[in-house]
């Protein structure tokens, strides 16, 4: 039986809850191999070499699939980088199965950078588009 | 409740049709992208046959009396709910006082709009939708006009936004050019009444849809196609689908509003899985039709039903992961 993008996310999400870090199965044909990234995440270089505060919020996928940056049907992208944004807004898709998972903006702001590439596969929280929020960009503070 | 602030031609309440009265004359109706309503109700975990709004002409507009999910689907849309933008293919919430408004239809013909639970109107011979000719089912079996309040029925769920992917991306067809919709069609009962060269001309040709195409049939442009000699029949059972040539040689693709019977000589029948292609197919579009198999034809419908099968189990499957967390 064909394992489908949709079953991956669903074990992968099993085995988080579970605390389970590692899962194998093997058929004729077949091999899956799935690793639970416990590790610390590593921090993007900019943040590393800068002690400023960042102020950027990001965008995050909630569901395992591939990230489309634009519906099918458009050439256009849902954002592109120096576009204002309302919280909610959608900034991307997640393509799992024949389903369009939105990826939505936290918070309202301008876009700063798209950080997934399209077409590339996505997990669970995974960091889509980055976002410098209205707020913080206010000089009052 | 919705109330519908406004409307452009004729928007209708349509289910899957009514199959049980076509040998009393009573046509099916039902919506012209059956695989657009299934797949808006799927979405929103409802009946299949839950009745929604098929929208040909924009713009249109409504406004939710209550809090309410609801599916777009069907053509390309540029539509809005409280001033958000959702794209094509979605399924999204509304909020008591929302207001929905689709402005353009960049993609196909007719549009699906779906809501939790359903449009709650009578059955009518064992249907919701809206019998054109008949005037009865449906919403008091006329078109939507402004000011209209739609009942539906009650739905407990509360769902986020998600996409579906549209039928025409996952159904393409290999050889489907941009500006030409490419029809599978089984040769009908009059089919070798035609010379082979009339027959040739027939499918080699690219057929225009005329503005005389609307929900009871196509009427289609192209070189004229005749009979070997003059063809009078009686009125006889006739289906959606059925392609007819009358005396002037212009083909007539019979739609979900036909008569039930009919005299014209029938050259072919589209196949049952293509026929929503023609309902997204608008006006000034070229069809050209491909000759298949009856065993063809139902291959075609299991890819359909594949398709619609598939949907499901993602639908559940991401309603699980959501839930799981």
């Amino acid at each position: 039986m064909p394992i489908e993008l949709t079953d991956i996310a669903r074990l992968a999400q099993i085995l988080e809850r579970s605390g389970v870090d590692k899962i194998e199965i093997e058929e004729p044909g077949l091999s899956l191999k799935l690793v639970v990234d416990t590790g610390p995440r590593m921090a993007a270089s900019s943040t590393l070499a800068a002690p400023a505060p960042d102020h950027s919020v990001i965008a995050k996928t909630d569901v395992a699939g591939q990230f489309l940056a634009a519906h099918p049907w458009r050439d256009k992208p849902f954002v592109a980088p120096g576009q204002r944004i309302e919280t909610g807004a959608i900034v991307g898709l997640v393509r799992i199965g024949l389903l369009y998972a939105p990826i939505v903006a936290p918070a309202a702001g301008t876009v700063d950078a798209v950080i997934a590439e399209p077409g590339a596969t996505v997990g669970y929280g995974t960091p889509i588009v980055r976002i410098r929020p209205l707020d913080a960009s206010s000089p009052i503070n | 409740m919705i109330e519908i602030l406004s409307v452009t031609g004729p928007a209708s309440v349509q289910d899957l049709g009514r199959f049980d009265q076509y040998r009393f004359g009573v046509g099916t109706s039902g919506a012209m992208d059956d695989v657009a309503l299934r797949a808006g109700n799927i979405v929103l975990g409802n009946d299949e046959n839950a009745a929604g709004i098929e929208i040909p002409m924009l713009p249109f507009k409504l406004r939710f009396d209550r809090d309410m999910a609801f599916a777009l689907t069907g053509a390309d849309v540029e539509a809005e709910i409280a001033g958000r933008a959702i794209p094509p293919w979605w399924r999204s919430h509304a909020r008591t006082g929302d207001i929905l408004t689709v402005k353009a239809m960049p993609r196909g013909a007719r549009l699906y709009l779906t809501f939790g639970g359903g449009i709650d109107v009578p059955m009518v011979l064992g249907s919701r939708s809206t019998q054109f000719r008949g005037e009865f089912g449906g919403w008091h079996g006329r078109p939507l006009q402004p000011g209209d309040i739609l009942p539906c029925a009650a739905s407990i769920a509360t769902i986020g936004d998600l996409g579906v992917e549209p039928a025409e991306i996952t159904l393409a067809r290999p050889n489907a050019a941009a500006d030409e919709t490419i029809v599978r069609v089984v040769i009908a009962g009059e089919h070798d009444r035609f010379d082979a060269t009339t027959q040739a001309l027939f499918w080699s040709s690219s057929w225009k849809i005329t503005p005389q195409s609307n929900r009871y049939g196509y009427r289609l442009q192209g070189p004229a196609v005749k009979p070997k000699a003059p063809i009078e029949k009686r009125s006889h059972g006739i289906v959606p689908g059925v392609i007819q040539i009358p005396p002037n040689g212009q083909p007539i693709i019979q739609m979900r509003d036909a008569q039930t019977s009919g005299g014209y000589p029938k050259i072919a029948t589209v196949i049952r899985a293509d026929l929503w292609r023609v309902g997204q197919a608008r006006l000034g579009r070229k069809l050209r039709f491909e000759q298949t198999a009856y065993a063809e034809a139902l291959a075609a419908e299991a890819e359909m039903s594949a398709y619609l099968d598939r949907l499901r189990t993602n639908v559940r499957l991401i309603a699980e992961i959501r839930t799981c967390r």
